[in-house]
């Protein structure tokens, strides 16, 4: 371990903790802004509920964003400039959509009776916006950052199928935390948008070895594919599983209320890593490398001890406050 | 107007938006533990019913400051990729410790401090309520590094234009990060006393008489009358600070052309900035070189050395500073009297009465105006660079078409409109109602209908008023 050397292996450990970090932010957030837009299919009453599945936790989920863009930021700050000022619109429109779906929360239960309508809408949007815009950005990054009209035509289809893919796993979270009729609409709504979850994510496992050729050896050469195999095979799995589970459910005794969203989770994950196979060693798609963009290796190493003693210690209080709020959902209040 | 300058009205948009809201939520936490840990010391319930209303304005704060914080690091990579890139190596340490040391702490905890008060221990509540307002002000202690570090840059050297780290004490405790950090602290100290003010004497103007309100009135207003002083000496030695590091900033704030002994203090000019002298002047004779050297004969620096061979200004501009400086000391000192008043007044006769009540309740927003002016002295006088000395506001822009910016510019400014009026409705219309409803909190665990699990029974009091 002698000839370890660090300084080359830092920035390929930050890319790790990044890609962790949008992971976690996809599943934790995806679930709020699922169930924002979710909300107008809800009476009244169920939209009060739907909030205070979320409402204990969504700020810490939203932070996951903030701790992979400060990521991005710090670890790869030339990658940060690039990314972020080609999909300067889109980081507009997620930014104002976030602005809108946070303080949604806090004015819908504060303002009077006549006024409530005006937030439970600015709820829906914000986190609509929110939703159209990631996805916006990850076909315009699966594209390799071309902003021509094809590329948007493309990254439009993601950013509906990410709504629905958002709308999913929070339909899933809902039948975890909900019961009753609101828990029959929640697995009517899961079924619903599952279709287009799989229609996004095969047009993108199509789209990114057509528009790069590198991307295309790296799946479609052999032995690699046979390596590589498990991946598509255990997401359409999951997909067939799903499916037939959500047909039956909800199932007696509420058993396997968490299933749903644990297989969305895995989901998620696999695309993810897909992803990651497909741009690896790219932080630019095509353009620029981890190891160009990265930070000085002594600023990444200060950021890493803190990282490595902060992360575990953030897990676990995470965890605990989501035990907690464990269990059915019930109406929150401050004291 | 080109890209540069709607990129930095847009970033000044955002941070004044932005700081309107942790300026509050840092003390507050405090002082919602304050309340929490008189509860739990005394059991009188006063002190839970002062709680659960600000409770919610800071709930509502803490949203409206944690969607528009996230804004700005998103900024840093739109609109000005230049900084990252010139001194990312160490902005960037600095603002990861922010997230991790605060960000997930006030986020996580906040959601038991809001609602955990049936689901968790009042011992367990109390805690939240504490590593809340820790995260805030460990969030402050991060961006204040390195918002001073920018003003007072050290610890590293340049290779090939890059800032590199060579000594992170250095960077963390340089010259001005002391005096701003206990500067802006107490700011948020003072914006608190006076909103909590402001907001009980609605409540008190509204025939509101329960014990929480004039609680809340009382401490609010003692607060208030025991930081102003220390934020004047605060003040003070901020000043002295950026004297000795950033001259040219005081000499803007002073509106002080020449160097030279005997400056006068202005009460009032008008700089013109093209022929370089004031209109107007009324000033006391000798007063700048008193308070900036403590001495008549003080030499003050005078902005006319800042000005290169060839005519370039290398000063910040002065009208700004010139009456941002002077609203905020017109403030501080408006503070000074109205709390020490207050205080007076409080101790005479036990309560206000309805000419201080109209004077305190516009006072609320005293804090947010002297925050903002107070901010826009330093940062307009850190101009032209960005990083004093190492990177010019310029040369960090994005190149971007100034019709992008424009465009989103007037997006966020909307936006913003529209949750100011929003945010300052609702806690009015909160006040307003509290008034008509005294009594904020339930009677207590032994309240009929009230989920029986022991909420409060392994709280820290045990003579827990019920």
């Amino acid at each position: 371990m002698s000839d370890f050397d660090w300084a080359l292996w830092l920035p390929y450990i930050f890319a790790a903790l990044m890609g962790v970090a949008i992971l976690v932010y996809v599943i934790l957030d995806g679930f709020d802004l699922g169930i924002g837009i979710l909300s107008p299919l809800a009476d009244d009453l169920g939209k009060d509920r739907m909030v205070s599945a979320i409402g204990p936790f969504w700020d810490a989920n939203e932070t996951w964003l903030v701790l992979a863009v400060g990521l991005l930021l710090v670890a790869f700050p030339v990658a940060h400039g690039v990314i972020l000022t080609t999909l300067y619109f889109p980081v507009a429109v997620l930014l104002i959509g976030l602005i809108l779906r946070g303080v949604a929360f806090e004015f819908r239960a504060k303002v009077s009776l006549e006024a409530k309508p005006i937030w439970n809408w600015m709820f829906f949007i914000g986190s609509l916006m929110s939703a159209l815009s990631q996805g916006y950005m990850l076909g315009i990054y699966v594209l390799g950052l071309d902003t021509g009209w094809a590329s948007a035509a493309f990254a439009l289809l993601v950013a509906v199928c990410l709504a629905a893919a958002y709308a999913a796993i929070g339909a899933a979270w809902l039948i975890h935390k909900t019961e009753g009729a609101l828990q029959i609409s929640a697995v009517k709504w899961l079924r619903g948008a599952l279709g287009l979850v799989a229609l996004g994510m095969a047009a993108i496992s199509l789209a990114s070895p057509l528009a790069s050729a590198r991307i295309w050896d790296r799946w479609l050469s052999f032995p690699e594919t046979l390596f590589l195999a498990p991946l598509p095979v255990l997401t359409l799995a999951l997909f067939v599983w799903l499916w037939r589970l959500s047909a039956r459910m909800p199932l007696e005794g509420d058993r396997l209320n968490l299933a749903p969203f644990a297989a969305l989770s895995g989901i998620f994950a696999l695309g993810f890593a897909g992803l990651a196979w497909s741009f690896y060693p790219y932080v630019v798609p095509g353009r620029i490398t981890i190891a160009e963009a990265a930070s000085a290796p002594e600023s990444l190493a200060i950021i890493l001890v803190g990282t490595l003693f902060v992360l575990p210690v953030i897990t676990g209080y995470s965890i605990w406050a989501y035990r907690i709020f464990g269990g059915k959902a019930v109406d929150l209040r401050y004291d | 107007m080109d890209a540069l300058l709607l990129s930095r009205i847009q970033f000044a948009a955002n941070i004044s938006f932005h700081i309107l809201f942790p300026t509050i939520t840092i003390a507050l936490g405090w002082l919602l533990l304050w309340f929490r840990l008189r509860f739990n010391r005394t059991g009188d319930q006063a002190y839970m019913d002062a709680y659960f209303f600000w409770v919610k304005v800071f709930a509502l704060s803490f949203a409206m400051g944690v969607v528009s914080g996230i804004t700005m690091s998103f900024q840093f990579g739109t609109n000005w990729p230049g900084f990252m890139e010139r001194v990312g190596n160490i902005a960037g340490p600095l603002l990861a410790y922010e997230i991790l040391t605060a960000f997930f702490l006030e986020a996580v905890f906040l959601g038991i401090m809001l609602f955990g008060y049936r689901r968790v221990s009042g011992g367990i509540h109390t805690l939240a309520t504490f590593l809340v307002a820790f995260g805030t002000t460990m969030s402050a202690f991060w961006i204040l590094v390195l918002n001073s570090w920018m003003h007072t840059p050290q610890g590293f050297e340049m290779r090939d234009g890059v800032a590199h780290a060579t000594d992170w004490l250095a960077i963390l405790f340089n010259p001005s990060m002391p005096y701003r950090l206990v500067h802006v602290l107490l700011a948020s100290g003072l914006t608190v006393a006076f909103l909590v003010a402001g907001l009980s004497a609605l409540r008190w103007l509204a025939g509101d008489r329960a014990r929480g309100t004039l609680l809340a009135l009382r401490t609010a207003l003692t607060l208030g009358a025991v930081l102003i002083p220390l934020q004047i000496l605060a003040g003070d030695l901020h000043g002295l600070n950026t004297l000795e590091h950033q001259p040219q900033k005081i000499a803007a704030m002073e509106g002080n052309w020449e160097t030279g002994p005997r400056v006068p203090l202005l009460l009032f000019a008008i700089p013109d900035e093209e022929a370089r002298e004031n209109r107007f002047e009324l000033g006391i004779p000798g007063g700048a070189s008193l308070i900036l050297k403590h001495d008549l004969d003080g030499v003050v620096p005078g902005l006319n050395d800042f000005v290169a061979e060839d005519g370039t200004v290398l000063h910040p501009p002065v009208t700004p500073l010139f009456f941002a400086f002077r609203i905020m000391v017109g403030v501080g000192f408006a503070m000074l009297a109205v709390s020490w008043l207050g205080v007076w007044m409080i101790w005479r006769r036990g309560d206000i009465n309805r000419p201080l009540a109209y004077v305190l309740v516009p006072m609320a927003l005293s804090g947010w105006v002297a925050t903002l002016a107070g901010w826009y002295t330093t940062e307009i006088g850190r101009q032209p660079w960005l990083v004093n000395g190492v990177l010019k506001t310029a040369d960090a822009v994005a190149a971007l078409p100034a019709t992008s910016v424009g465009i989103t510019l007037a997006a966020y400014l909307a936006v913003y409109a529209g949750l100011i009026i929003a945010y300052l409705s609702v806690i009015v219309a909160l006040a307003l109602k509290a008034a008509r409803t005294p009594h904020e909190a339930p009677p207590g665990i032994n309240h009929p209908g009230v989920d029986p699990e022991p909420a409060m029974a392994l709280g820290m009091g045990g003579n827990r008023h019920v």
